[in-house]
């Protein structure tokens, strides 16, 4: 039992403004009171629900390939020397999996999305997850250029592709479906793109991007999975994307859909020297139409190792810079690139980055449909948060910065023009509530009755950077696990599932497509349950269909 | 004793690791596999469960495993520098733990990729 | 140069039709090779199977693999790096040292040909094995072919894959990686790992005296290593976890008999391709795992009294 008393209580989910009042936990949750225990004094403190991640890449295949590439960038990481209470490590852009639970909950995280896994390694990515500890794991599963699926989809059965994705999502022992560069990434496999929306994929005669992307949204709804469709827009990082991606809203208008990073997705012009911000154009159209969440992807100055399912784009940005470039195609399912990169700020095209991604947080009107996120490790590592948090909340600051990067910049983007500056509830919010929300985790993300007890306490001081970097106490699952910014005990998270439904038959129709694609047996492709660390499975709307 | 048969059983023989040998067994000895090839056949005929080595050896004298458990454990301690070396024939599950003797014992963890 | 542009062995045999051996004998070191992933299925985009493939042998000696081989190249001894060099200089139509040429023991004609057939396969693969990365040169020459198949990229769509070797070799480095960052040879000494191949690698810290105890699991290094290394071993504590008693075992002062991986111990196995595979083991084993033996000896460490003073740990600033 536990008691937090006298802190000011952000909880946006149950309309919770900076109030003084107590939060009390009893058995990992949210409780009205407790009658013993122990008592925080959180007097000059504020309490938020537990931070929860929407995007990120933190375990699996691609990541560890990315975390081998990078030797010379572990060298300068901040080491982690093991103690009684906790393991050895590194931090930097690719922290080793124990590192990277305890960095986010030193953060005040709880929950992370890791947004990318493909089936067949499905197994690899929830080992490491195992090995992350304190937060609490979901996991998004790659479809959007999975080959048995576009064949399904060619051939117009469209019930049978709904049951195979729903087969696959339960395979791979995941919680929601992520679109990858529609099309793009089945096209890379020949070395081609994707680079519109209604040019046939290759080696196919009637699907297109834009079909395969209605299809997902479709099934992901049909399906009642509590996580919309997180799609990674095609042409991602180009100069004129903006485009494609507003098509690309208009595609899922009768659909949910979480956009994902989508800072890379807002840019205007014809090549890298004209280059521009898009951002307005893309949240005028997002504001309209709340059937679309998105997270920011936002982009910070320095050294760190770009990682995507998008193999073509990852060709492209090994051509850009000359640097070391790896590369895996997963048989039948999907690619992952890997890049090493360095945002400079006097770089024309990364100081666009960078001022679009504060743009978009700061343009999207409704904090509830926008996430803070880098795209980790892409545009910046997760533990660079405050920064950005800083960023938003303080246009002083923000004024300072923007005087740092080349003039030519300003006429390129709108950032000195937004005065916006984010409160501690929309802090809130971004950090924690709507990213609950947006992936339907409703155990999460507040601190109403029944909740899961994860909380972050954190020092009621002027400077964000440093308050958001440095929480006093952090909560998870009702017990403390940083303390006065040191780690007390190590819990190990939930591996959050979901397991839609689908014709137990399915796998019939499966089996001998398998054998004849791929590599391995059948039997032994699903990633078997004993496997997950407390395996959570959460329900979907739709029970059956 | 009864014949078993197991399906979709992974050789980690080489680096192939086929997962579509099917294994006969008789409890102790596997009798016949399927899909093997040549190494992996002699790799599974010759791995018995058959007692035929001592459970453990301190100094070349049979031992019990706690006392060469406790042995080893009281080397490892009392090294400044300890390798721990190979994790080639090995199960992830038996390499996860090594790393993390390796670094309770503040020691070297290698494997043959360093050769 | 740096980095590695690969694939899982299912994209092989789905779409390969120009599969490059380099260094390499799967023919009896990886026997399935050619049926189950890259030369003989019949796959997705190669309907045919062996018909729609071309195969090339790079080596120094006709081996039994060159059977398999539509052309076999024999490179000089000790001039992969050297022919590799050629072959990058030719995609790009760069011209050619004629002396160079020749030292690698093929003619100007047959290199022209073979990058002509690197550039105009659909999807090429160059498979490696240790004939290229253990010989003169060593990683020198794995990432000189890694490079040039990056640089294919620019013509068509190519990938490399070192053939991995003894069983579960992948494993290792994965779970290294995402436990300590980096892949081998690593040195928790200070609490936290440090890399540094060839101070930290295994034949060096024995062949220098640096260590003063060794461990060895899944692996028989006193039938393999060089002698100085293996009287190191002998010179100092060494413990070994093996299903058999070892030439390891009999120069240690401490083994321990251990299940069979894959027959009689349950676990996970890492392709070459670093796909994790379940073992399924058929027997019961009368002595334990080595995953058990591990976690006891840890659990026996671990209450003695603490090597480092338990200091309260810090979230490091950033």
């Amino acid at each position: 039992m536990l008691r937090i008393t006298g802190g000011k209580v952000y909880d946006p989910a149950n309309g919770v403004n900076g109030v003084i009042r107590d939060v009390c936990i009893q058995d990992g949750r949210i409780v009205a009171d407790v009658e013993a225990g122990r008592t925080i004094n959180a007097t000059g403190m504020v309490v938020f629900p537990g931070g929860v991640d929407v995007h990120t890449h933190v375990a699996g295949a691609a990541l560890n390939f990315a975390r081998a590439m990078i030797p010379e960038d572990h060298l300068h990481s901040e080491p982690f020397v093991r103690t009684a209470i906790r393991r050895g490590g590194i931090s930097g852009a690719t922290p080793t999996t124990y590192v990277t639970g305890y960095l986010y909950g030193g953060l005040g995280y709880t929950t992370v999305n890791e947004a990318a896994v493909p089936i067949l390694s499905a197994r690899h990515t929830h080992e490491e997850l195992r090995d992350t500890p304190i937060v609490d794991k979901s996991t998004c599963v790659l479809m959007a250029n999975n080959e048995i699926l576009l064949d399904q989809l060619e051939a117009g059965e469209t019930e049978r592709a709904r049951h195979f994705l729903a087969w696959c999502v339960g395979a791979a022992k995941a919680y929601g479906v992520k679109a990858v560069n529609p099309g793009g990434v089945t096209a890379w496999k020949w070395g081609k793109d994707a680079n519109t929306l209604y040019e046939l994929v290759p080696g196919y005669n009637k699907i297109t991007p834009a079909g395969i992307i209605q299809s997902l949204a479709r099934i992901v709804d049909d399906l009642g999975l509590p996580h919309p469709l997180h799609l990674h827009c095609n042409n991602l990082g180009v100069p004129g994307n903006y485009a494609t991606t507003l098509e690309t809203l208009k595609l899922v208008e009768s659909n949910r859909a979480h956009i994902a990073h989508i800072q890379y997705h807002a840019y205007g012009g014809n090549d890298w020297t004209t280059m521009r911000s898009e951002s307005t154009r893309i949240a005028d159209y997002f504001n309209a139409h709340p059937n679309l969440t998105a997270d920011a992807g936002a982009v910070l100055f320095g050294n760190t190792v770009t990682i995507t399912a998008d193999g073509p784009w990852q060709h492209l940005l090994y051509k850009l810079t000359g640097r070391k470039w790896g590369n895996i195609d997963v048989e039948n399912e999907t690619g992952c690139g890997v890049v090493p990169y360095v945002y400079k700020e006097k770089n024309l095209v990364n100081a666009i980055q960078w001022a679009v991604g504060l743009e978009m947080l700061l343009l999207i009107s409704d904090p509830w449909r926008m996430s803070l996120t880098t795209d980790h490790p892409n545009g910046a590592a997760f533990w660079r948060y405050p920064e950005i948090i800083e960023l938003l909340m303080n246009a002083d600051f923000r004024r300072e910065q923007i005087k740092k990067l080349p003039p030519k910049v300003l006429e390129r983007i709108i950032l000195p023009e937004l005065t916006r500056e984010y409160t501690l509830y929309e802090i809130a919010i971004i950090t924690s509530a709507g990213p609950a929300r947006s992936l339907g985790l409703r155990q999460k993300g507040h601190l109403g009755i029944g909740a899961d007890a994860d909380v972050a306490v954190f020092n009621d001081i002027k400077e964000a950077r440093k308050m958001f970097a440095y929480p006093r106490y952090v909560i998870k699952g009702g017990e403390v696990v940083i303390e006065e910014g040191e780690v007390r005990k190590t819990v190990e998270g939930h591996s959050l599932l979901t397991q839609p439904f689908h014709d137990p038959k399915i796998a019939d129709f499966i089996r001998p497509l398998f054998q004849q694609y791929y590599t391995m047996s059948f039997d032994n492709y699903p990633v078997e349950m004993e496997r997950l660390e407390h395996p959570d499975v959460q329900p979907c709307t739709q029970a059956n269909s | 004793m009864e014949l078993t048969v197991t399906k979709d059983a992974t050789c980690t023989f080489c680096g192939c690791v086929c997962d579509d040998i099917e294994l006969h067994s008789d409890g102790t000895k596997i009798t016949n596999t399927k899909a093997a090839c040549v190494l992996g056949k002699s790799w599974f005929l010759n791995h018995t469960a058959e007692r035929l080595y001592p459970d453990a050896l301190i100094d070349g004298k049979e031992a019990t495993v706690d006392e060469a458990v406790e042995a080893a454990a009281e080397y490892l301690y009392l090294a400044h520098l300890p390798l721990v070396y190979g994790l080639s024939n090995i199960t992830c599950e038996a390499q996860r733990e090594s790393v993390a003797l390796a670094e309770l014992i503040g020691g070297v963890v290698d494997s043959h990729t360093s050769l | 140069m740096g980095g590695k542009v690969s694939c899982t062995l299912g994209e092989v045999k789905n779409r390969a039709d120009l599969i490059v051996y380099w260094g390499g004998n799967p023919a009896e070191c990886h026997p399935r090779h050619f049926t189950k992933y890259s030369l003989m299925p019949k796959g997705r985009f190669v309907p045919n199977g062996r018909k729609d493939r071309t195969m090339i042998l790079v080596d120094i000696r006709e081996t039994a693999s060159a059977k398999a081989a539509d052309i076999f190249l024999q490179v000089r001894p000790a001039k992969d790096f050297e022919m590799i060099t050629v072959l990058r200089a030719l995609i790009k139509e760069q011209p050619v040292d004629t002396k160079l040429v020749a030292e690698t023991g093929l003619t100007l004609e047959e290199l022209t040909d073979f990058a002509q057939r690197l550039k105009k396969a659909k999807f090429g693969v160059f498979f490696f094995g240790m004939g290229l990365s253990m010989t003169r040169g060593k990683h020198m020459n794995s990432a000189a072919l890694l490079t040039l198949a990056a640089e294919l990229n620019a013509f068509t769509k190519f990938v490399a894959m070192p053939m991995r070797g003894h069983g579960n070799v992948t494993g290792g480095d994965v779970i290294m990686r995402w436990t300590t960052g980096y892949p081998f040879g690593v040195n928790l000494a200070r609490g936290y790992p440090r890399f540094n191949p060839g101070e930290y690698s295994t034949i060096d810290l024995l062949i220098r005296g640096d260590t003063d105890a060794v461990l060895v699991l899944g692996a028989d290094p006193g039938a393999t290593m060089p002698q100085p290394a293996i009287d190191h071993m002998v010179r100092v504590p060494t413990i070994v976890l093996d299903p058999k008693v070892t030439h390891t075992s009999k120069i240690a002062r401490v083994h321990i008999t251990t299940a069979v991986t894959g027959i009689s111990a349950p676990g996970t196995a890492y392709r070459m391709d670093e796909i994790p595979l379940p073992l399924k083991p058929p027997l019961k084993s009368p002595y334990p795992t080595d995953e058990e033996v591990i976690r006891r000896i840890y659990q026996a460490v671990a209450k003695k009294p603490p090597l480092m003073p338990p200091v309260r740990p810090k979230v490091p600033r950033v």
